[in-house]
Formats: structure tokens, sequence, C-alpha cells
């Protein structure tokens, strides 16, 4: 990993449909082995941004660089994990299958790369079965192994965990935390508070606009209260009942 | 049993189709448009002079009957015209073969004597054979020369009127042949082009309306890549399905009877003049263009029932106009001109050229059906590539 240059860097990002801007100026900028979590409601831009971050939507205005390099770029994708919100995997192959096919595209051919998320996603004693005859949660955790099949130094996982259980969801997220301690970068969108602590820093958003961006605890400190959610609501704007707060005159 | 839940759900179907301007489209528009197109195919086709080439082994004689007849056909409202007198039996079957007249009729050297001896003569009629239905439209034009034919033939003897028997030869495959001989072929490459088409199609709606094409997209794969990996894929199972369809239509195995089974044959045993291996790539290239359009069009489907929809838009005006039941010379001069760009009529065009004519790649036009396919083909590749949207190369 160089070490001065960001992992992901976001400057002015925008993005428009229609009348609606779904993200609305965003600079960002992360580094390396670290783990963010993009924390919002739905329908406040955090997919979207993750989309125009990896490629796969052109900017309104704004610029994207991963690794340094201007997105977009096709070279880069090799080194970007993206996990989509949906679970996009081909139902009638296998487990095994879904898992080889992406790393094949990823230029992968070695088996225990297979075997390895497999294991890690628990879904080694499913690898025959196709996938429509998982659960949500298993084509979940099988969304999970083909991002991170050919271990990428960028990962950008929108709402990875899902409908996974919780036993697994820990586990889940111990293998995010050794991977970052190699060095992977680790950008989590969730509408969910409950696994903001598991990042290292953490960034709400809502209507398309950073609200705030710290540690968990600083930014719990600086709403002045001991949870998440009541910090969202904080930096919203809302009170506790998620109404406006009345501007109060000096 | 309620009729109020009957109601219910009977209303449910028309609130969605209300908003589902595409479907309503379907139900009330494209019918009558196929229709119309079927109606405008069928009656406004042109008028064809059927064009005789005669044969004269008959002597001085049969020179008249020549002459009158070519006199009797100048203008005649029957739409059959004596076009050139050939020198043989073989150059009559030589200016069919190379689309130089519709029928040739041979007066045999016998001809006068049979009727001196009181015997009926013999005439013997050729058609090309690569299609029934215009050969008996050709023969059905000649019947109204046959009261020309027997008048000179009384005239020439002196007798009474006798009206030839006619021996039906062809040039092409068999006088036997039937109208799934000359089908069969360009159904195979109707039935793998339509399949092909709907099964890429849906598939690939799949990829982007389940969010698959874009975790490809994500990775370093790209749109050339995706389109011909579909191409190759797909081509896989045309390719499998062309050889089926292929042995179906030329094979023919009797089953024995077994036990209470009565004996049965498997397989059409149409007849065949040409390659089969070319027959076979010809099919295979226009099933690739298949896959090809099937992408193409997925971005303009969000519903498998959409992708349906396209058939009625893309597959039967193709089989209307692609030269199958009807001769692509034949249509209203827009039409021809539709049919023109549509990759069926090439594909019909070589498939009859190769298994009724024998035609191979030292045909002009069977060199020019290959080209065009393989240029609709990577047209389409090109189109369906432009479909996948992405924000890198």
């Amino acid at each position: 990993m160089t070490g001065s240059v960001p992992a992901v860097e976001a400057v002015g990002l925008v993005k428009t449909f229609g009348s609606v801007r779904a993200v609305d100026g965003i600079d960002l900028t992360l580094g390396a082995g670290r783990i963010y979590g993009l924390l919002g409601p739905n329908g406040s831009g955090k997919t979207t941004f993750i989309r125009m971050v990896a490629g796969l939507a052109h900017p309104t205005a704004g610029t994207a660089r991963i690794l340094g390099t201007l997105v977009p770029d096709r070279s880069l994708l090799a080194r970007i994990g993206y996990m989509p919100q949906v679970e996009a995997v081909y139902p009638e192959l296998s487990v095994e299958e879904n898992v080889a096919f992406f790393a094949r595209l990823e230029g992968r051919r070695d088996p225990a790369a297979v075997n390895r998320v497999l294991d890690l996603t628990d879904l080694g004693d499913r690898r025959g079965t196709p996938a429509m005859h998982l659960s949500g949660g298993m084509r979940r955790r099988l969304s999970l192994a083909c991002t991170l099949v050919h271990e990428p130094p960028v990962l950008l996982l929108d709402e990875p965990t899902v409908g996974v259980d919780p036993a697994l969801r820990a586990q889940f997220w111990a293998h995010f935390r050794r991977l970052a301690d190699a060095g992977t970068t680790i950008l989590v969108a969730s509408h969910v508070m409950d696994e903001a602590d598991r990042c290292d820093e953490l960034v709400f958003v809502r209507s398309g606009r950073i609200l705030v961006r710290g540690t968990s605890a600083e930014i719990r400190t600086s709403a002045g209260t001991t949870d998440l959610e009541s910090a969202f609501l904080h930096h919203a704007g809302l009170d506790s009942e998620g109404r406006p707060l009345t501007a109060v005159s000096s | 049993m309620s009729i109020v839940r009957i109601l219910a759900v009977a209303r449910r179907i028309i609130q969605g189709f209300r908003r589902d301007e595409r479907t309503l489209g379907l139900i009330f528009v494209v019918p009558l448009v196929v229709t119309a197109l079927l109606g405008w195919v069928i009656r406004d086709q042109k008028d064809v002079t059927v064009e005789v080439v005669m044969v004269n082994s008959a002597g001085p004689p049969g020179q008249r009957i020549i002459d009158a007849l070519t006199q009797a056909t100048i203008g005649a409202p029957e739409g059959i015209e004596v076009i050139s007198i050939a020198g043989s039996e073989e150059a009559a079957r030589a200016a069919l073969r190379d689309g130089n007249g519709d029928l040739a009729v041979v007066l045999p050297g016998a001809l006068f004597d049979d009727v001196l001896a009181g015997r009926r003569p013999h005439v013997t009629v050729i058609t090309p054979g690569t299609d029934p239905a215009t050969d008996g439209a050709a023969l059905g034009a000649f019947q109204a020369l046959m009261a020309t034919l027997a008048g000179q033939l009384a005239a020439a003897t002196g007798g009474v009127a006798v009206i030839p028997i006619i021996d039906r030869e062809t040039v092409f495959l068999s006088a036997s042949a039937d109208a799934l001989d000359v089908l069969a072929p360009v159904f195979l490459a109707y039935f793998g082009y339509f399949f092909v088409f709907i099964l890429t199609g849906i598939s690939f709606l799949r990829e982007r309306v389940g969010g698959t094409l874009e975790r490809l997209l994500a990775t370093p794969v790209s749109r050339a890549e995706i389109v011909l990996g579909y191409g190759l894929g797909f081509g896989f199972f045309a390719t499998l399905q062309v050889i089926v369809l292929t042995l179906y239509i030329l094979a023919k195995v009797d089953v024995p009877a077994l036990g209470p089974l009565p004996a049965f044959t498997i397989g059409l045993a149409v007849q065949s003049s040409g390659s089969p291996i070319l027959a076979f790539l010809l099919a295979v290239l226009l099933s690739l263009g298949a896959v090809s359009l099937g992408i193409f069009l997925s971005t303009f489907a969000r519903t498998e029932l959409q992708i349906m929809q396209f058939i009625p838009l893309v597959i039967v005006p193709q089989g209307l106009l692609g030269g199958i039941f009807w001769p692509v010379d034949r249509l209203p001069d827009i039409l021809r001109a539709v049919a023109n760009v549509l990759p069926m009529t090439y594909a019909v065009d070589g498939l009859k050229a190769v298994m009724l004519r024998g035609a191979d790649l030292g045909d002009a036009a069977v060199r020019l059906d290959f080209v065009v396919l393989a240029g609709i083909a990577a047209l389409f590749v090109v189109l369906a590539g432009a479909t996948i949207k992405r924000e890198v190369a």
C-alpha cells in the first residue's frame, strides 16, 4: 500500500436524477487499512455514492479516485471488491460455481481462494447447492464470498450483513478486521447503527450530504448522547421523535 | 365462491394493465399491425409472368406449335410467356437452373407419331422444383396453353384435338417433393433464431434486473467480453440445437415394432441436394445474430413478459417477409426493401440455395448470404455492447 495516497478520495461528488440530488456534494477521503461505516437511512445516497466510487455510475459533478487513480478506469476494478445491495448471484449455479466464476473474472484460478471464502462464509458444506435453493441469508453470504474471493485492497460493501445471523455476522466483522489490519480499506454502507462500533470511523449521511464524520465515541460525545441513533438525529437536526428541531434565536 | 373476490381479482388485472402501456399496445396494436402486414403481403404481391423455355424435338410441326404458343401468350392475361427456345432438354434445364425461366416444355420427337397412331402424346414439363407452390402456379398457368397445344396437334395431324399427357420433372429435388421438403430447411433457421433470441433476451434481462450485470461490470470484464462470452455460451446451445434439427430434418430411422409398440419412423428424410455442413453454418451464423439481438433488445424490457412482446415485432415479420412462405421478389416494393435488411431473408435464401439447389460457396449469392449474416451478427454485437453501460471501457 502506498503510504500517502488515500485508498478512496471523493471530491465534490454530485449525482442528480431529474430534480433529485441523490448525492449532493460529498468530499470524503479514506485512508488505507481502516473500516469505515457509511451510515444513513434508506434513500440518503449511500448506494449512489458507492456506485460512483466503484465507477458504475457517472457523477453529475465531482471526481473520485481509488488508490490515486481517477475513476473510471477498468484497470482499477481488479483492486476493488464491490458487493451490491441485492444478492446478485446466479441462482442456477451452485455456491462453488458462483464463487469460481467471479474468481475467474478477477483472474484467480486458484481453488484454494474459493475454498477460503467458502469457509469464511460458512458455505463449505453447501458448495454443491444451487444458489436458488439457499435462504436469503445464505445468498447474502454467497454474495460476500464472491466479493472477497480476489482479495482486493479496497472493499465497497453495500449492506453486507443484512439477513445474516448474529454469530456469522460476528465472524464477518472479525474477518473484516483481519483484512483491515492487513491493509485493506473497507467502506461498509448500512442503515442500521448496531454495527457502527465495529468501524474505525463513521460517516453519517442524509439527503446526499455528510452530516458528521468521526469515531463512534467522537460522534456520540459531540452530540452529547450515549447512543448513535440519538447522535444521528442530533446531527440531522431532528428531535428524539424525528421532527425538525425548532431554531433557537440568540 | 364470492363474486366480490372474483371481481377484485379481475379489477386487479385491469388496474395492472392500465399502467402497462406496452402490454396494452401488444393486445391492441400489434395484432392489427401483424394482420395488416399479412394482408399487405398476400394481397399486394407482384403479379409474375411465368417464363417458359421451349424445347423442340418434333421437327417443323413442333416449331409451328411453338410459334402458335408464343403468339397465344403475347399480352395474354394468364401471365405466361414463351421467352426462349433451347436447343436441348439439357440446355433448358441449365436455363432454369440459372433462373432464366420458370418452366420448360419439351416437345418429344415422337409427338406426332403418337398422335397419328391414335395414342395420347407425352410432353415433358420441367420446373425448378425448389418451391412446390411456385411450381404449381407455373403449371396452373401452363394449363391455359393446353387448349392451344391440343388444337395445334389436331391441325398438324388433321385429326381431333388430343390432350397430351404431361410428364412432370424437376431440375432440383424430385417431382414428388412436397412443401415439407422446401419448408424444413428454412424452419431450421426460423426455429433456431426464435428460440435463441428468446433464451438470450430473457437470460440477459435477468442479468440486468437481478443485479448480476452490475456485479459483472464491477469486475475487470469488458463489455465486448460479456457479449462474446454470451455469444459463445448460447452459440454452443444454438449449435447443438441446429445439429439436432438438421439431423431430424435430413435423416430417417425406421424403428421396428417392439412388443405392443407399432413400427414408427424418426426423422423427416427431407430431400436435400447440398452440403449439410454449409446449411449448418448458415443456421449457426443466424443464431449468433439472434444472441446479440436478444442482448440488445433486453435493454428495452423490464420484465420477461416484455421480452415475449418482442416476438410479434421481431420474429413474426421475419417469418412473413424473409422468403419462407413467399419469394421476396414478389413482395411489394416497400416490404421488399424491409426484407432486404432482415437476417432471415439471407438465411432463407442461403439455406434454400444450399439444401434445395445444391449450391456451395462457389455461388456468389451464397457467399453474399454468408457475408451479410456475419455482418448483421457483428453489427448487433456492437449494438449489444453499447447497451451494457458502465463508466469504464
